[in-house]
């Protein structure tokens, strides 16, 4: 498109010789030779240039022109004065004009100050569209940072050595504004990379990678993680930072815990409704022998032992659906020598599967305390059975043993230890462990026996202290008052808290 | 003569199971419900088959086998495990048989006259 000119001059055929000059060169014309006809061009022109001879020492012009610099500043204006009026015209207008041409208008002038006015009005241009795109360019990245903050995930970018470069909201909201922490220090509390590290494999394959987590937060709070990651390239292609987003399923697990639990304790029920169901079995075979025989006493005997039994796994069902709930504890006075004893019948055959000496110190006469039995076992048992696996695992050592003992440490308390010299625990291993569907044994493992012992432990206002060394092995004191306290802990499902675990 | 099979367990409902099934069978039974009386039994009437319980009051099941083991005229009868627990089958390494409960009975009764 031609760029438009506006010719204004009192002169008549001034104005004509000039415009046909123009014209020739390619610019579109519009001449005004009053105030007025200025007025009605500018109704619908936007000029790209004026050439003005600026009617003094009249000033109606002179305004007007600034008026159209001042509401299009992109309008390059060129001043033709009559000699007269030629300081006049540079006083009133100073910086509003690009050039002044004395009159009569030498034509070399007028073409250079043309083509200059043509480059600044294609700067003008640029600079505009760079203006636009800077503008476009903050808005988007206002909406980037937004919905970087506004992530219902914790997001961070770490470097190479995994320190913290940027985080969102949520995280910062969790886990504090740590820019420059280690992501181990912040997510773990560990002092060192964690094994198996998703951002380190990232970075080592630019893959995208998916891990599940659990992590401490600032307050202590432990969540389930589902984390992924992404590479962050620089222009040349190199992974210079990965990012980390990490869902908390944490409710969902607490859910999965719920249905787990009640799972777990159908399977330490087990005992007695594989027996209720035998002993049913037995009835019913009992009933159909008896019809077949038509022997009324067996009949009448085998029908009551059916219908004692249909009663009793009726109670206990309803005792399930009462436990999905809550569970209270059947609390018994138990004679601790026995409960020892069959400790040791129990986890006996384990060790010595694995070829671990099992050493057992129980003191005699240990009298009898207030417990549910069932559980407290089920508990002390799965102690044991974890530190034979850690025995088990530890390939440092030849000879391996478990010791367990059953002593009172304290007035009214009996203290249970196990000790082991396995591959013992690092710190986050220590700090977890009571964790729901945490495992250090990988595959081997399920991550539930230790949360539901120290659940139970708990239940019995009991302790737990662990003391433990990597390559040196663990010892555990679970230490039970023999009396049923009086305020009982409520241990409501779903309960992540560590609080009590000692350490 | 009738095969004698000595059945240790702590359930009477399960005792009382047991015992019709293998009378009905042709079996002479005798009962123990926890494993020193299972033993003083076992000593006396030095039965062809012993069914063992696991979990007993007291001493348990695989402490009865070791126990059983160690007398010569016993140490050769075969015995098949029924027990509650999962996993049973290493409780009692050289036993016959480990079932767990509720059980099959034609099972039971097939493993019964396949060992004796």
């Amino acid at each position: 498109m031609a760029d438009e000119i506006l010719l204004i001059d009192r002169d008549k055929s001034h104005a004509d010789a000039l415009s046909i000059y123009l014209e020739r060169q390619q610019f579109e014309v519009f001449i005004a030779d009053s105030v007025e006809n200025i007025l009605i061009l500018l109704d619908n022109l936007i000029p790209d240039i004026i050439l003005a001879d600026p009617f003094l020492p009249e000033l109606r012009v002179i305004n007007l022109l600034k008026q159209i610099k001042n509401s299009n500043p992109s309008t390059q204006i060129i001043i033709t004065p009559d000699h007269d009026y030629y300081d006049q015209a540079i006083e009133e207008l100073q910086s509003d004009v690009l050039t002044y041409l004395q009159k009569p208008i030498n034509s070399h002038l007028l073409d250079l100050s043309l083509k200059q006015a043509r480059e600044w009005i294609s700067l003008n241009k640029k600079l505009d569209r760079y203006a636009g795109k800077l503008g476009d360019l903050h808005n988007a990245q206002n909406l980037y940072q937004q919905l970087f903050d506004e992530v219902p995930c914790y997001i961070s970018v770490q470097d190479r050595e995994f320190r913290l470069t940027a985080t969102n909201r949520m995280f910062k909201k969790d886990f504090g504004n740590e820019i420059g922490s280690y992501c181990y220090e912040i997510y773990k509390h560990r002092t060192s990379p964690c094994p198996d590290c998703p951002v380190d494999a990232t970075f080592e394959d630019g893959e995208s990678h998916q891990t599940e987590e659990i992590v401490t937060s600032k307050s202590g709070k432990h969540y389930n993680t589902l984390t992924w990651t992404a590479p962050i390239e620089d222009a040349t292609g190199k992974i210079t930072q990965v990012i980390e987003m990490s869902t908390n399923i944490t409710q969902i697990r607490q859910l999965q815990d719920h249905l787990t639990s009640l799972g777990l304790m159908l399977g330490s029920m087990s005992h007695g409704v594989k027996g209720m169901l035998t002993a049913l079995d037995g009835g019913i075979y009992q009933l159909e022998s008896g019809i077949a025989n038509k022997d009324d006493e067996r009949i009448t005997k085998a029908f009551d032992q059916v219908k004692h039994m249909t009663d009793k796994i009726k109670d206990m069902v309803l005792e399930i659906l009462y436990y999905a709930k809550s569970r209270a504890l059947k609390y018994q006075s138990v004679d601790v020598n026995q409960l020892a004893e069959s400790i040791k019948d129990t986890v006996e055959p384990i060790a010595k599967k694995n070829d671990i000496e099992l050493n057992m110190h129980i003191s005699p006469s240990m009298g009898k305390m207030d417990i549910d039995s069932n559980w407290v076992k089920a508990a002390l048992v799965n102690f044991i059975e974890n530190a034979v696996d850690a025995c088990t695992y530890d390939r440092s050592k030849k000879e391996h043993h478990v010791d367990f003992s059953v002593c009172e440490k304290r007035p009214d308390y009996v203290c249970f230890e196990i000790s082991d010299n396995g591959m013992g625990m690092d710190q986050e291993t220590k700090e977890k462990m009571f964790t729901l569907f945490f495992t250090s044994k990988g595959s081997h493992g399920t991550g539930l026996g230790l949360f539901i012992a120290h659940r139970v432990i708990t239940q019995h206002s009991g302790a737990i202290t662990v003391e433990s060394e990597l390559r040196e092995g663990s010892w555990f004191q679970i230490c039970l008052p023999r009396k049923r306290p009086e305020h009982p802990r409520v241990v409501d499902f779903p309960e992540m808290n560590l609080n009590n675990s000692g350490k | 003569m009738k095969k004698k099979i000595l059945i240790i367990e702590d359930d009477p409902n399960v005792v009382d199971y047991l015992v019709s099934l293998f009378e009905d069978n042709g079996y002479k039974t005798f009962s123990a419900g926890d494993a020193a009386e299972g033993l003083k039994l076992a000593k006396k009437e030095v039965p062809d088959l012993i069914t063992l319980d696991l979990e007993l009051p007291g001493e348990w099941g695989p402490r009865f086998y070791r126990k059983m083991s160690l007398e010569k005229n016993l140490k050769n009868i075969p015995v098949i495990v029924i027990s509650g627990m999962t996993g049973n089958e290493h409780a009692v390494g050289r036993a016959v048989a480990s079932i767990t409960k509720p059980f099959n009975r034609d099972e039971l009764l097939k493993i019964v006259k396949d060992s004796i």
